[in-house]
């Protein structure tokens, strides 16, 4: 019986009615917690693509080479999002061994990510594209959105790897159960649809 | 909206896969000199569309009840619009001066 549907009879008095949504009252908070962050990409995001038509002037510095290598990034996170789906069913199976296997391919994929994301914010700190600083001498309003809106994706994606382990570990040794899994992986993919709109938005808009 | 029957691993990876070929044709969108406020409308509707299949199977929201769905979904999108809304209005009002 899951929690969500557990009610506690005190004699023949009900205490606690089952939750409306059939899920775990974790799972809700993660749901919940995914809106607001979706809010706070929503409002960058925006703010971005408002700047970004309304501008006369704007730097475009992505060859077709960082172009593929946002591709690449964008096969490894969902890649990653398919090794997560794939931790949860081996949870739901009981598979321990599995569930280490599948997160810990997960936790690669996602470093893997971030080392190329980081790639690619080394190249062009290396043309002189900075928060606040924009080579061509036009204005730097590329670099100040660029940085801080795949800044904070990257983040996300930086923690997330970090709280895949420590979730993992925790499955190992009997702390966490199935639905810590699944709530898990309701963030990761998270971060992965939110990667569907940085790349087109970030990368794609400003191709050379 | 809720299913009892999950699809199965290669399931997802179709659907991965999928969503891989809709960033391709994005990636071709953008080679196709269209004017830079069609192009964001052109990706930001792919990106929804990835997003609506992304939340629908891979978060497995279609396997959930109902009243989740609704419950979250129509509030989001209404926080999100209306920052399209409010968000030219700050620019307007940088813009307002005081009568001396």
């Amino acid at each position: 019986m899951s929690q969500s549907e557990l009610t506690i009879a005190a004699g023949h008095e009900v205490v606690m009615e089952a939750s409306p949504y059939g899920i775990e009252k974790k799972k809700l908070g993660m749901w919940v917690f995914i809106v607001s962050d979706a809010c706070t990409f929503g409002a960058f995001l925006f703010a971005y693509g408002y700047m970004r038509i309304g501008a006369p002037v704007w730097g475009t510095p992505f060859e077709f080479s960082s172009i593929l290598n946002g591709m690449i990034m964008t096969a490894v996170l969902l890649s990653s999002s398919l090794t997560m789906l794939a931790a949860v069913r081996a949870a739901q199976a009981g598979e321990r061994a599995s569930v280490s296997k599948w997160m810990g391919a997960t936790m690669l994929l996602g470093a893997v990510f971030a080392a190329l994301h980081l790639r690619e914010w080394f190249n062009l700190i290396g043309e002189g594209w900075r928060l606040f600083a924009n080579p061509t001498g036009g204005p730097a309003q590329f670099g100040a959105t660029f940085f801080s809106v795949t800044g904070l994706h990257l983040t996300h994606v930086v923690t997330g790897v970090i709280a895949l382990g420590f979730v993992a570990r925790g499955y190992n040794q009997g702390r966490y159960d199935q639905s810590h899994i699944e709530t898990a992986g309701l963030y990761w993919h998270f971060v992965d649809l939110v990667w569907m709109f940085v790349f087109p938005l970030m990368y794609l808009m400003n191709a050379h | 909206m809720s299913s009892n029957r999950e699809l199965t691993m290669s399931s997802y990876v179709g659907i991965g896969v999928g969503l891989m070929l809709i960033v391709c044709f994005e990636v071709i969108l953008t080679y196709q000199h269209m004017a830079p406020r069609t192009l964001l409308f052109a990706l930001l509707c792919l990106a929804c569309l990835e997003a609506y299949v992304g939340v629908m199977y891979l978060m497995h929201v279609r396997y959930e009840r109902p009243i989740l769905f609704w419950t979250i979904f129509p509030a989001t999108l209404f926080v999100l619009g209306f920052l399209c809304y409010l968000f030219p209005d700050a620019f307007r009002m940088l813009n307002m001066r005081l009568m001396k």
